[in-house]
């Protein structure tokens, strides 16, 4: 399963909902890590495996040796870093003030490449993980109301987010679809929890929810966070103003590029240049001249081999939507016949 | 020895072999199976490597080695698992042989672990969109892979890995009383071949594995 990443469209630079962790808030005791700085990784051990729906199991992460991990915000996501060497991305869905264990549910794609079967049919209990720290390409941002859009195993960065609303006293919906639900995690526990603030749409019964329905209604300063299947984010984007919407989505959109050009790296730090033929990506290139880069899933999804540019017009081909001055080598290439990178 | 032997070595009935080693027990019957279990599911959801037998239909047979990712190979069900067709694969000889004879015989492996996994079976070719959709890797899904109809699924003993010290990190020394794969290609292709440039031409073609 690929970790749901938001669309390329502009975020606002706002700050996070959130006041920043005490830990950020202190100053730097080291000089600041050169860029770009990858997310380290942190020991974990599988405390629990929990069945939250058909389909979908509830990891729980305890940092090992008591230790403490790495804080969060809503919308935040994890490389978990399985033993059968493949990296798969997930959005935190526990609390973020427990800062000794994290909270990650799986569903378990009966396409799997070997992911989401592996943490299914053969994690067990006990068993050391390795994790990355939390990374959040989908913050939420403030804002006096909040419309959630789950669908499905999309629920799971939407949950830490409505606790924050609802802790926040802010007015905010969430409107949850799938299958039936016994298909959805979590339902039981949001129903209890929200009581009417939740709506659980059962798809199999009453069809897809009416998004055009909930836009006429929708107050004009309320921000919207869509987390589901590509037919619900297409159907959001039809329905909600784009400047309202923030949506995060499972699988790479499927677009045309030119055709790959040879072009050349520099890696101003070490003073190399490399060259990247046409079939080859820049990642690979990089690694094979003495510069590898921590990579996830290869595809422009997960974000984990994010690297500087310096200088040159990087063709960006990721599903992140690449911040400023920032690419991501596994899938993008150049429109310049060089790019300089902080290598 | 210093001269070849003038004569083949004698040759053992197979009558006079099973009287020699004598029949298996009935525990080593048994761990026999005829399908994929829990155990072995796990075998092959850990092992990175095997080795593929297959054989024409005169019975001329051939061994291929399989690498990935663990769990490249995909388990479909209980008595049946694909393994990808990846490049450099030498498969066009696995093929051939599946095209005339069906009979697959592999032995996967688990580094660490001393016991290997054998299963036994049929094999044909697919080109499956939701077989291959399960094996791709970097972005790329192989064109075809192999499925195999198992009919039987055993572990075997760990003694062969265990005196082979297979393992053991001490021996990968032996690799260094190896002639370069330059020196053993240049020699096998003839005289005029320049061992640096075809080892930097295998070193090229090791970059590119998918």
């Amino acid at each position: 399963m690929n970790q749901p990443t938001h669309q390329p469209t502009p975020q606002p630079a706002r700050p996070p909902i959130h006041q920043p962790t005490p830990q950020s808030a202190r100053p730097p005791v080291a000089p600041p890590t050169p860029q770009p700085t990858h997310p380290p990784m942190q020991q974990t051990v599988v405390e629990r495996i929990d069945q939250v729906a058909e389909d979908v199991v509830a990891l729980t992460l305890r940092a090992a040796a008591g230790g403490q991990l790495g804080p969060w915000d809503p919308g935040a996501h994890i490389d978990l870093s399985l033993p059968n060497w493949l990296t798969r991305q997930y959005s935190l869905c526990g609390d973020p003030a427990d800062r000794h264990a994290y909270r990650i549910a799986v569903r378990h794609d009966p396409l799997s490449r070997g992911g989401s079967e592996y943490v299914h049919r053969f994690l067990r209990p006990g068993r050391a993980l390795d994790v990355s720290v939390p990374r959040n390409h989908f913050p939420l941002l403030p804002a006096p109301r909040y419309l959630f859009l789950a669908g499905g195993i999309g629920i799971t960065p939407l949950l830490p987010m409505l606790r924050t609303a609802a802790a926040a006293q802010l007015p905010a919906i969430l409107v949850y679809a799938g299958p039936s639900a016994t298909s959805m995690p979590f339902a039981d526990e949001l129903r209890r929890s929200y009581g009417d603030q939740v709506r659980i749409v059962e798809t199999k019964r009453r069809g897809r929810p009416d998004f055009d329905a909930l836009a006429a209604t929708l107050d004009a300063d309320t921000r919207v966070y869509c987390c589901g299947p590509a037919t619900m984010l297409a159907a959001a984007e039809a329905a909600f103003p784009a400047e309202l919407l923030h949506a995060e989505r499972f699988q790479p959109v499927t677009r045309t590029f030119g055709p790959d050009t040879a072009f050349e790296a520099v890696c101003a730090r070490s003073g190399t240049t490399v060259a990247v033929p046409s079939d080859e990506s820049l990642l690979d290139a990089l690694a094979h001249a003495g510069h590898p880069l921590p990579s996830g899933c290869r595809e422009g999804v997960c974000g984990s081999c994010e690297v500087t540019v310096l200088d040159g017009a990087p063709e960006h081909r990721d599903d992140i939507g690449a911040p400023k001055d920032r690419m991501y080598p596994c899938v993008s290439r150049a429109l310049s016949p060089q790019l300089t990178l902080d290598l | 020895m210093t001269h070849a032997a003038p004569t083949r070595p004698r040759r053992v009935s197979p009558e006079e072999v099973l009287a020699r080693l004598g029949q298996p027990d009935a525990m080593v019957k048994a761990k026999v199976q005829d399908r994929i279990d829990d155990y072995s599911r796990y075998f092959i959801a850990h092992s990175p490597f095997l080795t593929m037998a297959t054989a024409d239909a005169a019975g001329r047979a051939d061994c291929s080695p399989r690498g990935d990712y663990p769990g490249f190979v995909k388990i479909l069900d209980e008595h049946t698992v694909a393994l990808p067709d990846r490049p450099g694969n030498k498969i066009a000889d696995s093929f051939r042989n599946l095209a005339e004879n069906d009979g697959v015989g592999l032995c996967f492996f688990v580094p660490g672990m001393r016991e290997v996994l054998r299963v036994n079976g049929s094999g044909y070719v697919t080109d499956e969109p939701d077989v291959l959709v399960r094996m791709r890797t970097e972005a790329k899904q192989p064109e075809l892979a192999i499925v195999v109809e198992v009919a039987e699924a055993y572990f075997h003993c760990g003694r062969a890995l265990i005196r082979s010290r297979l393992w053991d990190p001490a021996s990968q020394a032996l690799a260094e009383g190896m002639p370069t794969v330059g020196e053993i290609a240049a020699a096998q292709f003839g005289a005029d071949v320049d061992t640096a440039l075809l080892e930097q031409t295998l070193e090229e073609g090791y970059r590119k594995l998918y």
